[in-house]
């Protein structure tokens, strides 16, 4: 059972970041990094280390989302392929 | 009995998180992602209360509670981008 969660959680991290890489509007490549932090820190919860899960859910939820936001709203939203 | 009703809300959230992902990457606006990702935050929250009935540990209720107190300040700072005000 915990097995086969662990590896279901893996491909899903595996097809956030790619995704994450891939996506041409940079609001939504935070919001899948964001998503991809939200199953690692359920994933350090399963490998039974709260204490790390704790940590990356205030940072990887909250604080990087945040610090990302404000660097997007200084620059430009759409990725320019000419770059 | 109990475990059987542990096991079929797992199975639930499994199909919740695939049908929130799926929104997640298909969606065209920045607002159904923010959506999708508000609903896989309040999914894995439960997620993490059932994992903690599963494994029997208390202590798995903390992280539950820390990550419902912190996790909406990503989906505040995503909705005020999106009206223009961060």
């Amino acid at each position: 059972m915990t097995d086969v969660f662990i590896i279901v959680l893996g491909l899903v991290m595996i097809v956030f970041a790619i995704l994450a890489l891939y996506l041409k509007d940079l609001v939504a490549s935070v919001i899948a990094a964001g998503v991809l932090s939200l199953f690692a820190s359920i994933l350090y919860l399963i490998m039974q280390a709260p204490d790390v899960a704790m940590t990356e859910a205030a940072i990887g939820a909250g604080l990087l989302t945040m610090i990302f936001l404000l660097a997007i709203k200084k620059t430009k939203q759409i990725e320019d392929p000419n770059d | 009995m109990a475990e059987l009703i542990l096991n079929i809300a797992a199975i639930f959230m499994a199909i919740a998180i695939v049908l929130a992902s799926l929104r997640l990457i298909l969606g065209p606006s920045i607002a159904d992602r923010a959506v999708a990702f508000d609903s896989l935050t309040i999914i894995s929250i439960s997620l993490i209360v059932l994992i903690s009935l599963f494994s029997n540990r208390v202590i798995f209720l903390d992280v539950a509670m820390v990550y419902a107190i912190l996790s909406f300040t990503g989906v505040i700072a995503i909705a005020r981008y999106m009206e223009g005000g961060l």
